[in-house]
This record gives C-alpha cells, sequence and structure tokens, in this order.
C-alpha cells in the first residue's frame, strides 16, 4: 500500500538556494520532519538565478510541479532578489497560461535557512493541491 | 562527456542505510555506462575511504567522481579535496545529499526514500557527465582587517590581528571605547576592575603601530569581496580640538546647563551635554552630545577646545576581511515587568553595579538606606510567553558576584536570589558556594510560576512558591528589588542587515557550524567574535576573538585569494547587449564592451558573484553560471523524473 | 645520547584531541611547522567516540573525521603516535627543547591495509577500551572503525608473541623487532591540549558502579548510542535486555567535596538531556529520567534543546542520589531526597547511567623543567590572564588550549584553540622581528 501511495504521488521539483534554503530543507531531515519523497531539490546559487526554461522543460518533462524556495530577504546576493524571484515567477506563469498550461504549477515562497517546518507545510499542501487538480 | 565515473554510496553507519538501501542505489548507478566504478562505504569519509578513492581515482583514471552521503555543507569539501589529491580536478566532483534529504526526512517510507536516492545519484552523475575542469581565480589580498566594536572583544582582536602583521582599523560606534565591561567594577576570577582591564587592552592596542582607532565611527556602505572590501566609513565629529587642556575642559562641563540621564550609569545618574563617560575614559577626551545640545554656546565661551565647526568625515578604507565585535544590549524590562518603572525600588543588574559603585559606606537607593535585596533571575531570558527562549549564560554568575562585591562592602546587607536554577557552570561553581556560605539565601520557582514583586503600603514584598522547601509561599520584604537581566542581541542592526549576516533562532548573529566553525559566517571573509555571536562571558568573548582574529588573518595572510571561477559567461553569438544584465547585477560584474564591431556584455571575473541574476532577464538566453548550465540543469531535470 | 633523533618544529602541540587538533591546524594554515604528539594510536581525542553532539545533533563522527583527515594530510603538520613528551626545558625566548618518548606499534603505518586479518587470527582477547569496555577486541587490533590513521596495532602488554598476526598479514607489514623510539625536539613554542580525564566512578562505592552491572557510565552510554557502536541497540550489560527505564544520575564525581572535585563539570547536564532524547528515539517505549540538582543548559541553543526533551517526555527530578541498590532481577532501587517535595524516596529503574565529570588531565606539568608549569586549585593548567589572555600560562611561549584548562564543550574547545593559536602567532612573531 505504501509503495502505490507513492506512485500516486504528485512529482515536485523544488529549485532551493545553497546558503539560505538548503540549510532549512537539510535541517526538515535532521529534525525527521517527514515529506512526500516524490519532492526533489536541485540546488542554485540563488532564487533569482533560475531560468524560464529550466522550470518548463521540469514540468515538460514530467513533473507535476515546481516549486521556488527563495532566498527571501536573506539573499547573501542583496535584497533585489526578493522582486527579481518574484519577477521571473510572473513571467515564466504567463508563459505557462501561455502553453496552456495550469500557472500554479509553479509556486514560490521564502524559505529561510531555519523554516524546516514551513518548508515541509508548503511542499505537502502544494502536493495535495497538485494530487487534486490531476483528478 | 565523461565516460569514465566513479560512484561511492555512504552508509553513514546506519544513518543511511538503515532506511535506504544502498546496495540497491549502487546497482541502479551501475547501470549508466558512463559509471565505470560504484562502491559501497560504512563511512565515506573516513580516512581509510578517502584513500580508497584516491587510489581507485588515481589509478583507474577516472574523470569525474559522485559520493553520495549527508549533506554537501559537510563534506562537499572533503570529497572536493581528495579528488584533487588524485589529480582530478574538484570540479568533476558532484556531491548527492541522500541522508538530510533522502534517509532522514523520509525514514517513515524506506522505498520512496531509496527510490528517490536513486534519482538523486543520476542527477548527480548526470550533472558530473558534463563537468568541466575550472581553475580558481586568484586575486591579491589586502592585509589589512576592520574590527568594529571596540569593547573587549573588538580591542582584543585588533591587538591579536596587529600582532600577527595585519592593519587594524578598529571602528566603534560610540565616542569611548571599552563597551560594556567599561560599566562594570569588580570582575569574577581576577581583581581587576573593568577600568583596569580596559586600560590594560586600550594601552595595548595603541601602543601597536598597526592600529588606527575610529569613535563615533560607523560603517555606512560595502562593497567587494572576501580579500578586497571596500568600506565608507562616517566619522562623527566630538566637536572637540584633539590638543585639549584638562582644566578648561571642566568648566564648560560645569557651565553646560543641559542634564540629561547618564546612560552610562543606565540612567541612574545625570550627565551634560557635554561630558566624559567618566573620567579617565578613552579616549580622554568628552564630546558634545549633539542630540541634546542647544547651542547655547556656554561652553565655547569658557574652553578653547570647543570647536562647533566639526562636520561629518567620510573615509574609504580596503580591507581583506571584516571582524564584527559588536557586543549586546541588556535586556530593557517592560513597564510593570516584575514592577519595573511602576514599583521605585525595582532596578536592573547592570543599573545595581552602577549603584554599587556610587555608594560608599552605605548602599543607599532614592534616599533610603538598603539591607535587603531581592534578585530576580531570568529577566528577558528563559521566557514562557516572550520570544528569548535561551539562557544568557553570565548573569547567574554575575548576580552572584554582585551579590557577594556588595555584601562584602556593606554591612549587614541580605541577599535574596529568586532563581530558576542556578547556572553557575564550571568553576563558577565555587562563587555559588562561597555565597551560600555567607549567608545569602537562595529560592527557587518554576519556569511557569515565576515570583510575583507588588506593593503594599510603602513596603516592596516579593512573593515565591519555593520548591526549595517543598512549594511553601514564602514572602521577602524587599528594600530594593535587581532584576537579572540577560543579554539580547543589538538592536540596531545596521552592520548586520549591511554585511547580510544571517541571525539565528536567537537573533544573534550565526555561525557557519555550532560546533566546529564558531566564529566564521556565510558571508566569506566575515567574522564574528563576542555577544555578538551569543552571550558570553569575558573569558569566552576573549577566546571568540581570539579565534575570530586568528580565522581572519589566516584568509588574508598569504596575500593572496583564490575565488571561485563558477562565474556568468556570455554567450558572444548570442548576446546582442540590451544592458539587462547590467541592470540585474548587483555587483557591477557586467559592461558592455566591444568585439569586432559588435557590443556585447563581458563579465568582470573578480567581481561577480556567481548568483545568476544576470540570467533569467536575458532575451536572448546568451548567459550561463558556470556549473548551473542548461545542459547541466535540464539533464538533472531528466535524470530526476526518468523512470527505469 | 647520541643515538636520540633530533627533530626541528615552530610548534610542539601535546594532544591530538579536537582541540590540539585544530590549534595545529590553525599554525599550519600560517605556514608554520608543527609537531603533533598524541599518546594514543589515533586521532580525535574523546569526540570522534561521541555519539551525536548537543544541540544540533550532528553525528559526532561525521564532523570529527573531516577534520581528523585535514590534520593528518596537512603538508605542515607531522604526528607521531604513541608518544609522549617525557621533559620539556625552556632553554631560552623561543628556545625549547622536548624529550619525545613513542612507543612501538609493531606495524608500520604505510603498509597496513587496515584488512583486519591479523584481527581475526590472534587468539587473545582483551577488553576494548575505545567501546569503553561493553566488548572485547584482540591483542593484534585496529583501535576502532573510524580511527585515523586506520591501521593495526599490536598490543604488546597482553600478546602472546605467537605469531599468528605476522603470519597471515598479507603485506608484511608487523614488525616485533621495533623498539622505543626517542626524539630530542626543538621548538620554539609548546602548546598544551593534553584534554581531561572522565572522573572514575568506583570513587563512589554506594552508587554500586563496578558492583552492579546495570550501573553503567555516560561514556558506555555515548558508545551503546553511537554509530559504531558494539551491539546495534542499547542493552544493558547484566543479561543483554532491552532497558525500558533508565535514570541519569547528574553530577557524578562533580560539585562534589567529597570526591574532592568542588567544580562543575559543564557538560554533562546536556550531554545526559542529549542522550536522553536519542535513547527515547532509539527506544520509543522506554522511560528516561533525569536526576538532577541544577539543569546548566547555558550555552548557544541549549534550553530550548531542553525545553524540547522535557517536550518529548524526558522526566526531570530535582533529587540528591543517596544510594543504589540492586534487586534480584537486575533492577537497580534509587534512594534520593527528593528536593521538590522535601521527601525521601525510592524509584526503581532496570538501568542506571552514571553522569560523570570532567576531571584534569595535567602530568604534563611535571615535564616542564625548571619552572614548572602552574596548575589552578582543581588540577587544570592554571591561566595566568584569563580575562584577556586565556590562553597564556606561566611560562611565556607555553600556551594551554581547551579541557586542559577547565571543563567545557566542544564550541569552547575549538575557541580556546583560536586563542592558543593566536597567542602562539604572536609569541612567534616576536622572534621574527
Amino acid at each position: 500500500m505504501g509503495a502505490e501511495k507513492v506512485n500516486k504521488s504528485p512529482k515536485i521539483l523544488v529549485f532551493s538556494t545553497e546558503k539560505i534554503s538548503d540549510p532549512a530543507i537539510d535541517m526538515a531531515g535532521l529534525l525527521k520532519l517527514h515529506y512526500p519523497p516524490t519532492v526533489y531539490t536541485i540546488t542554485v546559487p540563488c532564487s533569482s538565478g533560475i531560468k524560464s526554461k529550466w522550470i518548463l522543460h521540469a514540468l515538460e518533462q514530467g513533473f507535476d510541479g515546481v516549486f521556488i524556495a527563495a532566498d527571501g530577504t536573506d539573499c547573501p546576493y542583496g535584497e533585489s532578489c526578493v522582486d527579481k524571484t518574484g519577477q521571473l515567477v510572473g513571467a515564466t506563469q504567463e508563459l505557462l497560461k501561455q502553453k496552456g498550461m495550469d500557472p500554479a504549477r509553479l509556486k514560490m515562497a521564502a524559505i529561510c535557512s531555519v523554516c524546516s517546518e514551513p518548508f515541509v507545510k508548503h511542499v505537502k499542501s502544494f502536493t495535495n493541491y497538485l494530487m487534486n487538480s490531476s483528478n | 562527456m565523461k565516460k569514465k565515473i566513479g560512484v561511492y554510496v555512504c552508509h553513514c553507519g546506519g544513518n543511511i542505510s538503515d532506511y535506504v538501501d544502498v546496495e540497491k542505489v549502487r546497482a541502479e548507478i551501475e547501470k549508466d555506462e558512463s559509471v565505470f566504478l560504484s562502491k559501497t562505504t560504512m563511512f565515506a569519509c573516513a580516512d581509510s575511504n578517502q584513500k580508497d578513492m584516491v587510489t581507485d581515482i588515481a589509478e583507474k583514471q577516472l574523470d569525474g567522481a559522485v559520493v553520495a552521503s549527508c549533506s554537501p555543507t559537510l563534506h562537499l569539501l572533503t570529497f572536493s579535496a581528495v579528488a584533487e589529491r588524485a589529480g582530478l580536478n574538484k570540479y568533476n566532483y558532484i556531491h548527492a545529499n541522500i541522508r538530510e534529504q533522502a534517509s532522514w526526512a523520509h525514514s517513515d517510507d524506506k522505498v520512496g526514500a531509496t527510490k528517490k536516492a536513486i534519482q538523486i545519484v543520476k542527477a548527480a552523475v548526470a550533472k558530473v557527465k558534463r563537468s568541466n575542469a575550472l581553475e580558481p581565480f586568484r586575486v591579491a589580498a589586502t592585509n589589512a582587517v576592520a574590527v568594529v566594536g571596540a569593547g573587549i572583544a573588538g580591542l582584543r582582536s585588533a591587538i591579536q590581528l596587529a600582532e600577527s602583521g595585519a592593519q587594524v582599523y578598529l571602528i566603534e560606534r560610540e565616542f569611548f571605547v571599552g563597551g560594556r565591561v567599561a560599566q562594570w567594577d569588580d570582575l569574577f576570577v581576577s581583581n581587576e576592575t573593568g577600568k583596569e582591564l580596559i586600560t590594560r587592552l586600550y594601552d595595548r592596542a595603541m601602543n601597536h603601530k598597526n592600529i588606527t582607532l575610529f569613535t563615533g565611527a560607523e560603517i555606512i556602505e560595502n562593497s567587494g569581496s572576501v580579500g578586497n572590501i571596500s568600506l565608507k566609513v562616517r566619522i562623527s565629529p566630538r566637536h572637540m580640538k584633539l590638543d585639549c587642556n584638562e582644566g578648561n575642559l571642566g568648566r564648560a562641563i560645569e557651565v553646560c546647563p543641559v542634564v540629561v540621564p547618564d546612560k552610562f550609569n543606565f540612567n541612574i545618574t545625570t550627565r551634560k551635554a557635554i561630558y566624559h563617560n567618566f573620567p579617565g575614559e578613552y579616549p580622554q577626551l568628552p564630546v558634545i552630545d549633539m542630540e541634546h545640545c542647544t547651542r547655547c554656546g556656554e561652553c565655547e565661551k569658557v574652553c578653547e577646545n570647543v570647536d562647533f565647526s566639526q562636520k561629518d568625515e567620510f573615509l574609504n578604507i580596503k580591507v581583506g576581511s571584516v571582524l564584527l565585535a559588536t557586543g549586546f544590549d541588556p535586556y530593557e524590562p517592560k513597564d510593570d515587568e516584575f514592577g519595573y518603572k511602576t514599583i521605585d525600588n525595582v532596578v536592573t543588574l547592570p543599573q545595581f553595579k552602577r549603584l554599587v559603585h556610587y555608594c560608599d559606606d552605605k548602599l543607599v537607593y532614592k534616599g533610603k538606606e538598603v539591607k535587603n535585596i531581592a534578585y530576580i533571575y531570568c529577566v528577558g531570558s528563559r521566557q514562557v510567553d516572550g520570544e528569548n527562549k535561551y539562557c544568557s549564560r553570565y548573569c547567574c554568575t554575575a548576580t552572584i558576584h554582585a551579590a557577594i562585591t556588595a555584601k562584602k562592602k556593606y554591612k549587614d546587607l541580605y541577599n535574596f536570589h529568586f532563581n530558576r536554577g542556578i547556572r553557575t557552570y564550571g568553576k563558577q561553581e565555587v562563587l555559588y558556594d562561597e555565597s551560600s556560605r555567607l549567608g545569602d539565601i537562595y529560592l527557587q520557582s518554576f519556569e511557569d510560576h515565576p515570583p510575583v514583586v507588588s506593593k503594599e503600603g510603602d513596603k516592596t514584598i516579593v512573593t515565591i512558591n519555593d520548591i526549595l522547601t517543598a512549594d511553601k509561599t514564602l514572602e521577602v520584604e524587599a528594600d530594593l528589588v535587581v532584576l537579572v537581566t540577560g543579554m539580547v542581541p543589538r538592536q540596531d542592526n545596521s552592520i548586520g542587515s549591511l554585511l547580510k549576516i544571517p541571525r539565528g533562532r536567537d537573533n544573534f548573529f550565526n555561525e557557519i557550524h555550532m560546533k566546529l566553525r564558531p566564529v566564521e559566517t556565510v558571508i566569506d571573509g566575515v567574522t564574528i567574535a563576542g555577544a555578538s555571536q551569543g552571550p558570553k562571558n569575558i573569558m569566552e568573548s576573549m577566546n571568540s576573538s581570539l579565534a575570530a582574529a586568528t580565522k581572519s588573518f589566516s584568509l588574508i595572510a598569504a596575500g593572496e585569494l583564490a575565488l571561485s571561477p563558477t562565474i556568468a559567461k556570455i554567450d558572444v553569438d548570442n548576446c546582442l547587449w540590451c544592458g539587462k544584465c547590467d541592470d540585474a547585477c548587483p555587483f557591477n560584474a557586467l559592461t558592455k564592451t566591444d568585439v569586432d564591431g559588435k557590443q556585447i556584455a563581458v563579465v568582470n571575473g573578480s567581481v561577480c558573484k556567481g548568483c545568476g541574476m544576470c540570467m533569467p532577464v536575458c532575451p536572448s538566453n546568451a548567459i550561463e553560471l558556470i556549473g548551473y548550465t542548461d545542459d547541466q540543469i535540464e539533464s538533472m531535470i531528466d535524470a530526476l523524473v526518468s523512470t527505469d | 645520547m647520541s643515538e636520540k633523533k633530533i627533530l626541528e618544529y615552530d610548534v610542539l602541540v601535546v594532544g591530538g584531541g579536537i582541540s590540539g587538533g585544530e590549534a595545529a591546524l590553525n599554525l599550519a594554515n600560517l605556514n608554520y611547522k608543527v609537531l603533533v604528539v598524541e599518546k594514543d594510536l589515533s586521532l580525535g581525542g574523546k569526540m570522534i567516540a561521541l555519539s551525536k553532539v548537543f544541540p544540533t545533533l550532528d553525528c559526532a563522527a561525521c564532523i570529527t573525521t573531516p577534520k581528523v583527515s585535514e590534520i593528518s594530510r596537512h603538508p605542515n603538520i607531522t604526528i607521531m603516535f604513541s608518544a609522549e613528551a617525557k621533559k620539556i626545558d625552556k632553554i631560552g625566548e623561543h628556545n625549547f627543547e622536548a624529550h619525545v618518548h613513542q612507543k612501538p606499534r609493531y606495524v608500520n603505518i604505510e603498509d597496513c591495509t587496515a584488512c583486519q586479518l591479523c584481527e581475526k587470527a590472534c587468539p587473545v582477547s582483551v577488553i576494548d577500551e575505545y567501546q569503553q569496555g561493553l566488548v572485547g577486541r584482540k591483542a593484534a587490533f585496529i583501535p576502532f572503525s573510524i580511527a585515523s590513521p586506520r591501521a593495526a596495532a599490536i598490543d604488546i602488554i597482553n600478546c602472546t608473541l605467537c605469531g599468528a598476526c605476522e603470519r597471515v598479514c598479507p603485506t608484511g607489514c608487523i614488525d616485533f623487532t621495533q623498539t622505543d623510539n626517542d626524539f630530542i625536539v626543538k621548538t620554539k613554542a609548546v602548546v598544551v591540549a593534553t584534554g581531561f580525564n572522565l572522573f572514575d566512578p568506583l570513587k563512589i562505592p554506594r552508587y554500586g558502579y563496578g558492583k552492579y552491572k546495570n550501573v553503567i557510565t555516560s561514556m558506555q552510554m555515548e558508545r551503546q548510542l553511537a554509530p559504531t557502536r558494539p551491539f546495534n541497540t542499547i542493552l544493558r550489560p547484566g543479561d543483554g535486555k532491552m532497558p525500558d527505564n533508565i535514570a541519569y544520575v547528574l553530577c557524578t564525581g562533580s560539585r562534589d567535596k567529597s570526591v574532592g572535585n568542588p567544580i562543575c563539570s559543564q557538560v554533562c547536564c546536556m550531554y545526559s538531556i542529549k542522550q536522553g532524547q536519542l535513547l527515547m528515539g532509539s527506544l520509543p517505549m522506554a522511560d528516561v529520567t533525569i536526576y538532577y540538582l541544577h539543569i546548566r543548559a547555558f550555552g548557544k541553543g541549549f534550553n530550548e534543546f531542553y525545553d524540547q526533551s522535557k517536550d518529548m517526555g524526558v522526566e526531570f527530578i530535582k533529587g540528591k542520589i543517596g544510594n543504589i541498590t540492586e534487586k534480584e532481577n537486575g533492577n537497580l532501587i534509587l534512594r534520593y531526597e527528593d528536593i521538590e517535595e522535601g521527601k525521601v524516596k525510592e524509584a526503581e529503574h532496570d538501568m542506571v547511567v552514571l553522569s560523570v565529570g570532567v576531571m584534569s588531565n595535567s602530568e604534563i606539568s611535571d615535564s616542564f623543567q625548571g619552572e614548572s608549569l602552574r596548575l589552578d586549585d582543581y588540577g587544570f593548567i592554571n591561566q595566568n590572564d584569563i580575562l584577556a589572555s586565556p590562553a597564556e600560562t606561566n611560562i611565556d611561549g607555553v600556551f594551554v588550549a581547551g579541557t586542559a584548562t577547565g571543563p567545557m564543550d566542544i564550541p569552547d574547545s575549538i575557541l580556546s584553540a583560536g586563542a592558543a593559536s593566536a597567542e602562539t602567532t604572536s609569541y612567534l612573531r616576536r622572534a621574527s622581528l
């Protein structure tokens, strides 16, 4: 039964950042805050350096959702990260609409370096959303 | 693309293999034809395995390596160093995290954890196939350090750095050095006073030719990166000429009509708008407090040294590293917290220490002699309802020491300690023992049942359910209530925000690793010392400032730094120079250049930090980040969704 | 004495635990040549043997091993194992002469592949000190699985010289002809990082350690919880049963004038709380009770960790232990004064862990010729200028790092090692000016 559940669970790609959200995601593991194992992470230096191209590629190749674990105001490269990440998410959602895809398959939230619980909450609720929307 | 990749899957002594079938992971990865060798290992980080890896890589001439183990924050450097020792460029090593992000995160689902681990390792293999050897940029490092804060931690770090051979800019925001310790008299362990300790450190610092002290100074701008950091410092004027005649200064202070609470004495005394912290403070030159000065000009009339024409000065300095020793604030109780500000004989521990300093034969507060003192511990620390969950570490010992000092100084004084469990750790225990022998009374309450301070007629009563006497309700009539206030992070975090230093759950500056790297931060080149990182006593602050000085100095000691080559790269054919990347770059790393009559963007490698902010804004996808190319990211995505 | 080899270094570091290692690394990174003299067979001191560390719960082995390998492969660091500095002479400023005595390992480290065939062949079984006596080892043995260097050694005191190990060794690295070595080390400065000893609970007979099998020390529990643990689960030594009601006795050998140690050991509260949390994790049905006088949860994140353990269900009783007796089934009766209720009570537990304290280890002070290295009232190395230069000793040029100065936890040891290397740097620079 467990294995079946796993198969049905939507696949989520998390773009996380080396210095800010990665530590939070790691700490979620350390604290054994469980979340679905169909959530995968690719690490980048900064959330405002994610290309729309990559997000589209992920959604086209089989990921059900993409979650950007953004640096927020903690970004070591400067506060402009917040706006820039917001802009790239907005632009990508626009592209999704144009392609007839649900823009809500791309989600973003700021995950600080100790935000393990919020991270788990976000990916769980995103999983639920994707599970329901695919039905 | 690479064809001879080595993959090592770690058991982590069960931390991984209890939940992830590491043998299955290995078997799956082996199917990839570019994987030449795959192994499992009990501890990938152990010396024996590291040696095995070196032999494998060198003898079998592997062109790429992956270790699937714990978080890269722990061991990425370990294994990239292994690769280098074997002659493999460290950028041909890729780390896969299957502990924090697989075995531990999914310890409730072994099948799922194993499946995820397989995909993670596949993605790492996909990335390493597309990785290239890179060499670091070498840049000269400036042999200078900015030390921010001239309390004991900053002074001591500055001395250490200077003695190691670095130039030091010691930048103090206040007009006097010494920080909090200057406000204390007798210190625990030695027989010194705070002032004596500060005198010793100040003299040693000022006698060293490498140290330049700025008071009234603040860093207001910051650019560059480790090795070459440019800082802009604003220096506020003292409104005093440098060569002063003490006699006339005394007159100037006398005639000043402005009287304000003296912050140095935590407002239990007053001072003038032109003031010393106390005579003999360092530097030994008064200052005019422009916030309160009415410009009446009285001081100017009697003292030729007063100079109202002085203006803010701005200074640009270049350093290789920044050491933050910005200290703490004492917790300020809320109004009516244990009667603070509502009951007239309630003071804080810092106020009490100043009071003891000023009272010679008798301890007198607001005209009344004090005989019974009630100390209420953990005010602002270990809060049940508030945000400060942490213990402030220094206060139990500091209070007991202050109580013993008062008891020895004044006759017939009785100390009552309302505590939540005394934490005189280590050798400080003997002080607790001494205080008990001197007859101090200890009463203890639970965390959620703190004592109550109330006013009954003209009496101040402290009531407690004392767990040391089987929860009896006890009352003490106190002539003075001392609130043992803890350490809180500096309210003004402007330097922290400027340098982007992350803060921990307790809001103090956060170190990279709590156990093994306690003075380094995630910002390369910035170290933290003393109570800016968390509550500490004097000795602990000293150890931390010396350790931070060592780490800061080791960054610049070689005179050269190797910078990461993972920076942005322009695709010359596709770039049409629209300037959007330049607008997006927070570091001004991109500029326009002309190549064969075509205008394109060019990246300044020693300024680019490799954040990638320029990439998403490029309309022609002409920028890639080395180490995070489209090919690498997309092949990782493919590997993560692949099914077998 | 002409046969003594003469070696020259900038700094001699005595002790290869986490403090000595950190000090050596700091100095080596500044290009000083460092010799580390370690009396044991491997690096990492007490830390490498721990399970996890408080309050992060990082696995101790995972964070110690990279540090240890960094030390062992640093080009500016030389390490001498099974070695002790017997005599240290200060001839003048920046001029020390140390007589280092090294016992033979009877194994050539470079040739040993850690294949363990010698272990299998050796017929002699003795107590395994690294596993705190919980299991046995052979007389030909690798100290422990993550030891650095991971190489065999022969315990010559227990060896019967049967030659079995020599015959099976595939690389011929066992060499019974090795003899003691003596070196004269010329050095400009000395860092003392000799660490601490654990309190020996046999000194408190009323706790029954050594008499009742299910009374163990916290270090023995530490080994039972570690990833490289001997049984792969928690067992009580008496009968191999998994315990389900475990008691901790804090301040065993600390804050106790009757055993001559009036000070607090600074780490026992936190390591006991940590073990309590780990036990709740690995034995979910077990009860854990900690008998304490005061909880010293003072460091960064400690109080939060203490609160967390209460939330997890670890029970805390403010109580003084009178004595411990054993029932026929191996369970233990703790007689204690419940301070909150002001009554003497008894409680039954099936396993008792004695949270043993930190004692000084400063035999090194006797090695100093002429002016001896001064100790404080508790036998730790005296800090000459504790508030301004905490690593300074009474001898100029000799600095002290870590728990050699008194009880402290890992981050404080790292800071103290940082201080010792800083002050050594200043001292060395005075020589070159």
